[in-house]
């Protein structure tokens, strides 16, 4: 693979190998455990970003079956669905899960790792020399994934972590768009393959830490707290709550309608009352 | 010149953008934005723009329509 090296790359590259060398010098770590503390490291610091997608992602579940209704309406027009949808958006005072930046600031840190350990295939660490096995199964994480039997494990959980972490980040309703989402991975496998095998694990790593965050945001904040539409509604009979999917949270927008015209009888009742008894 | 940057913005696209499922929150999207900027304004300001266009793509903005003027 032919990737010149511009100035920043090597900068990027110093400073991977500083925090490498840190965790492996001063913490011990074999190699391959302190790719693994660097890309929790990375998804730490990254955590009040994906924390705040996922709640958002949460709360845009609740308009799935109005997104999708756009998204048919203007199943044509890709650009137009688009501008449907933020208008949607901005109408309901939606804030949208996605954005790029979280995402971009993951692309430097893989570029720095992928250098460093080219490097390391070059030259081993002299300044702190140690195995560059991991686990056991793969001998060297500075070697093509593929030039072993335990790098092609490697690949099989990161196509499956990959596939997983993708489901719970994607906040698309549409079936074709989650269809390709799993889809890539088998492709990208291939592209993969030819990386460094601590690249793939870094990959693994920072998939299964998706996976995890999104169990544990999930777990602490069960099912969407819908504001006020949901608070209305808590007068229907229970039928409104039983949605466990995100489709079925926004049943209750319709239903307001009923306990407000329940209500307002009440209202005269409690009027006669008072005047009977004055 | 732009052609630089378009080109980039196209590497991009087919190497990191296509790893990840999430889509972006405005209209056009940041990679499309990037493109018309570097088209419309040339490699510095619309570079320049691009990348205030990336700042603004984060999870506390409200995102929407937002075109290159």
């Amino acid at each position: 693979m032919i990737l010149f090296k511009i100035p920043i790359i090597s900068q990027l590259e110093t400073v991977m190998r500083h925090v490498l060398d840190w965790f492996h010098g001063t913490l011990h770590l074999p190699w391959a455990w302190a790719i693994v503390a660097t890309t929790i490291v990375v998804r730490v610091l990254l955590v009040p970003l994906t924390v705040k997608q996922i709640h958002s992602m949460q709360n845009l579940q609740r308009f799935a079956p109005q997104m999708k209704e756009i998204q048919k309406k203007y199943k044509a027009d890709k650009q137009k669905q688009n501008e449907e949808l933020m208008k949607f958006y901005r109408e309901n005072n939606i804030n949208p899960a996605a954005s790029c930046l979280p995402m971009l600031f993951q692309l430097p840190v893989f570029i720095a790792l992928y250098y460093s350990l080219r490097t390391f295939a070059h030259e081993a660490p002299s300044k702190h020399p140690g195995s560059l096995s991991f686990l056991h199964f793969v001998p060297n994480i500075a070697h093509h994934t593929t030039s072993f039997w335990g790098g092609y494990v490697l690949l099989v959980v990161y196509v499956a972590s990959q596939m997983v972490s993708t489901l719970y980040m994607s906040a698309t309703a549409d079936k074709t768009q989650r269809i390709l989402f799993m889809v890539m991975p088998l492709v990208f496998v291939f592209v993969i393959a030819r990386f460094p095998a601590g690249l793939v694990l870094y990959w693994v790593t920072t998939n299964l830490w998706t996976v995890g965050q999104g169990l544990i945001t999930r777990r602490l904040m069960p099912k969407t707290p819908p504001p006020d539409l949901f608070k209305r509604s808590s007068r229907t009979p229970p039928k409104a709550d039983t949605g466990g999917n995100g489709d079925q949270p926004a049943t209750p927008q319709p239903k307001p309608a009923t306990p407000r015209s329940g209500g307002q009888p009440r209202r005269v009742r409690r009027k006669k009352g008072t005047a009977r008894r004055r | 010149m732009y052609r630089l940057g378009v080109g980039a913005v196209w590497l991009y696209r087919i190497t990191w953008g296509a790893l990840f499922p999430t889509t972006c929150k405005y209209h056009p999207s940041c990679s499309q934005y990037a493109i018309d900027a570097l088209r419309q304004k040339g490699l510095v300001r619309g570079g320049l723009l691009a990348g205030w266009r990336l700042l603004r793509c984060n999870p506390w903005s409200r995102g929407g329509f937002d075109p290159v003027r």
